[in-house]
C-alpha cells in the first residue's frame, strides 16, 4: 500500500510540475467558462425550460474539448516511461505491477477531479456576482459532476491502456482520442438510424450524450454508473496485463 | 548470491542467451565480460527481473527471479546501462522517491538518503534538476539509486560507459569501496577495468558462458596465451615459415616493417618458452636480432582467445 501512495504522489505532483498540466487546467476552466457565459446569454434572451447547469453542459463546444482532456492527461503515463527507459528502473524495483498501474491511474483521476473545481466555482460565483439565486438545483449540479467523474473513470482507463501499448506519446494520444470519438458516436447511431434497428437498446446504453442529458437534469440512473465503473475496471485489468506480460514466462 | 542454471533467452528466432550457468558467491566482485551483443545486458535484465527467462532458472539470494520476482528484486540494487532517470526531478527528490519505492520510511529513509548522497559525491547537486547534470553525475545518481536501500547485491551494467577518464576513475574507486561490503556483478567490455576490480570473471560470447573463474586462474589455465615479439633483419617471406616450424609455436604474424627491420609476433603455448629456440635459429641463419621480448599473459589475451571469431 505504501508504494501505491508513493507512486500516486509522484505522479500527481508531476501534473503540477509540467506546463502540460496547467494548460489542461486552463483549457477546462476557459472552455467551460465560455460555455457558462453562452448559457447565461441564452437564459437572458429567451425563456429556457432547462436549468443553467443543463444548458452550460449542452453547448456545442462541450464534447469537443471534453474528449480532448483524456489524451492530454494520459498519453504520457506509460509511453514516456517506456521511451526514456525509466520503466526498467520502475519494474526492477520491488513494486507490484498492480500498484504501478493503480498509482498512475488514481493520480490521473485525482488530477481530473481537480480540473472540475474551477467549473464548480464558476457555478457558485454566479449567485455571488448577480445577487439572484442561481437558476439550477443542487440535484442537477450533483448529477452533472457525478456523470463527469464516471465518464472520466472509464476514459482515463482507456488512455492508460493506450499509453501502455506504445512507447510513443503521440500514438497513445491519437489512439485514445480515436477510441473515445468512436465511443461517443456509437451513442448517435440511434439518432441517425432511429430506434427501429435491433441493437438500439445497446446503443442507448452506451450513449454518453444521453447519460449527460439525464444526469444534468438531476436524474441519477444506476445503469451508466455500473457501465462506466465496470468498463474502467476491465480496461485497467487489461492495462495491468499489458505491463505485466513482460514478466510472464512462456 | 547469484545462481544461474541453464538460462536461455530467445527473442523470436534469435537466441540471445543459451544454456548459461554460473554463480557468484556472497562478497565477491564479479566481472561480466563479453563483446558487444554477446548477451550481457539480456542476462543482467533477467537477473534484475525485467525480462523473464525462456527456460532455465536464475536465483538471487535463493529467490527465483521469475517465480519470486518481488523477493528477488528486494535484494538487488540495479543500475541499467543508460542510467535512466526522471529528467524533470531534482536529485534528492528522485532519490527519496526511489527509496520510498524500495520500502524505506521515516528516520531510516532520511539517514539512507544522506549517506548515499555523500557516498556518491552528490552533496553539491542534491537540489539540481537531473536534466542539468553531466553524464557522469547522472551515472552517480543512478548508482545512488541502486545503493539507497543497502541491497546485498549490486548489479551494474557498464557503469563507466560514456564517461571521461576522471569520471571513470571516480566510479571505479566507488565500486572498489562498495566491494568491501556488497556482492557486485559488474558488466564491462573494458578488460583492464575488470582485472582491476574483480575477484571473479565471467566471460560470455554468443550467448554462451565461455569461462567463469578468478582472473589469475583464467590466465594460468590459458593454453595458448604466451606471445613473443621479435625484430630482426631478414626477408619476411623467408622468416615466417621457418619460425612456424619451431616447437611450441602456434602462429606467426607479420606485424610490420621498419626497413630493414621486420617485426613479428609469435603465439606460443603457455608454460613454454620459445625464446631460446628463436635465438638459436637467428644465430644459425645469421639474421641480426634487435629485440626479443615475451609478453605477460593478460586478461585481454584470455578474452581474445575465448571470443575471437577468426
Amino acid at each position: 500500500m505504501g508504494n501505491l501512495f508513493t507512486l500516486f504522489r509522484k505522479e500527481f505532483k508531476g501534473f503540477f510540475l509540467s506546463p502540460a498540466g496547467w494548460v489542461v487546467l486552463a483549457l477546462v476552466a476557459g472552455m467551460q467558462g465560455w460555455s457558462l457565459a453562452a448559457a447565461m446569454k441564452a437564459l437572458q434572451t429567451a425563456p429556457v425550460p432547462e436549468s443553467l447547469v443543463y444548458v452550460a453542459f449542452h453547448t456545442p463546444n462541450f464534447w469537443f474539448y471534453f474528449l480532448f482532456i483524456f489524451p492530454l492527461i494520459t498519453m504520457r503515463l506509460f509511453a514516456e516511461e517506456e521511451r526514456s527507459g525509466t520503466l526498467e528502473t520502475l519494474l526492477t524495483a520491488p513494486v507490484r505491477t498492480s500498484h504501478l498501474v493503480l498509482g498512475k491511474y488514481s493520480a490521473t483521476f485525482a488530477f481530473y477531479v481537480v480540473l472540475w473545481i474551477p467549473v464548480l466555482l464558476q457555478f457558485e460565483v454566479f449567485s455571488l456576482l448577480t445577487r439572484i439565486p442561481a437558476p439550477f438545483s443542487y440535484g442537477s449540479l450533483f448529477g452533472a459532476f457525478l456523470i463527469l467523474i464516471l465518464m472520466g473513470a472509464f476514459f482515463i482507463a482507456v488512455g492508460c491502456l493506450a499509453s501502455a501499448l506504445t512507447s510513443n506519446q503521440l500514438i497513445a494520444g491519437v489512439v485514445t482520442m480515436g477510441v473515445l470519438v468512436i465511443h461517443y458516436f456509437l451513442g448517435y447511431v440511434t439518432v441517425i438510424y432511429g430506434d427501429a434497428i435491433g441493437a438500439a437498446p445497446v446503443f442507448h446504453y452506451l450513449a454518453s450524450h444521453e447519460h449527460l442529458l439525464y444526469f444534468t437534469k438531476g436524474l441519477i440512473d444506476s445503469r451508466p454508473i455500473i457501465y462506466y465503473l465496470s468498463m474502467a475496471a476491465l480496461t485497467l485489468l487489461a492495462t495491468h496485463h499489458v505491463i505485466d506480460h513482460r514478466r510472464w514466462t512462456s | 548470491m547469484i545462481q544461474v542454471e541453464n538460462l536461455t533467452k530467445r527473442f523470436g528466432r534469435h537466441t540471445a542467451v543459451s544454456e548459461a550457468s554460473f554463480g557468484v558467491d556472497r562478497g565477491e566482485v564479479a566481472g561480466f565480460l563479453g563483446p558487444n551483443g554477446a548477451g550481457k545486458t539480456t542476462t543482467i535484465r533477467i537477473l534484475a527481473g525485467f525480462l523473464p527467462p525462456t527456460s532455465g532458472s536464475a536465483r538471487i539470494a535463493g529467490f527465483d527471479v521469475a517465480r519470486q520476482s518481488l523477493e528477488a528484486r528486494r535484494h538487488i540494487g540495479y543500475l541499467p546501462e543508460t542510467a535512466p532517470l526522471y529528467r524533470e526531478m531534482r536529485v534528492r527528490e528522485y532519490l527519496r522517491f526511489r527509496a520510498q519505492l524500495k520500502g524505506l520510511r521515516g528516520e531510516r529513509l532520511r539517514h539512507s538518503l544522506d549517506e548515499v548522497v555523500e557516498r556518491c559525491g552528490l552533496q553539491n547537486v542534491r537540489r539540481a534538476m537531473i536534466k542539468t547534470l553531466s553524464r557522469g553525475f547522472q551515472q552517480r545518481v543512478g548508482l545512488a539509486d541502486a545503493l539507497v536501500h543497502s541491497p546485498p547485491l549490486l548489479i551494474l551494467d557498464e557503469p563507466t560507459n560514456g564517461l571521461d577518464p576522471n569520471q571513470i576513475r571516480s566510479i571505479r574507486r566507488l565500486i572498489r569501496r562498495l566491494g568491501a561490503d556488497h556482492t557486485i556483478l559488474v558488466s564491462t567490455h573494458i578488460l583492464s577495468e575488470a582485472e582491476m576490480l574483480c575477484d571473479k570473471i565471467v566471460i560470455i560470447d554468443d550467448g554462451r558462458i565461455r569461462a567463469a573463474d578468478s582472473p589469475e586462474k583464467l590466465i594460468g589455465a590459458m593454453r595458448a596465451a604466451g606471445r613473443v615479439s621479435i625484430d630482426l633483419r631478414a626477408p619476411a617471406a623467408e622468416v615466417e615459415p621457418v619460425l612456424a616450424q619451431l616447437p611450441y609455436v602456434k602462429r606467426v604474424t607479420h606485424d610490420g616493417t621498419e626497413p630493414p627491420w621486420e617485426q613479428f609476433s609469435i603465439l606460443v603455448e603457455s608454460g613454454t618458452d620459445a625464446r631460446e629456440a628463436i635465438y638459436d635459429l637467428c644465430r644459425r641463419r645469421d639474421w641480426p636480432l634487435r629485440s626479443l621480448y615475451r609478453h605477460d599473459t593478460t586478461l585481454e589475451d584470455v578474452f581474445v582467445e575465448l571470443t575471437r571469431k577468426d
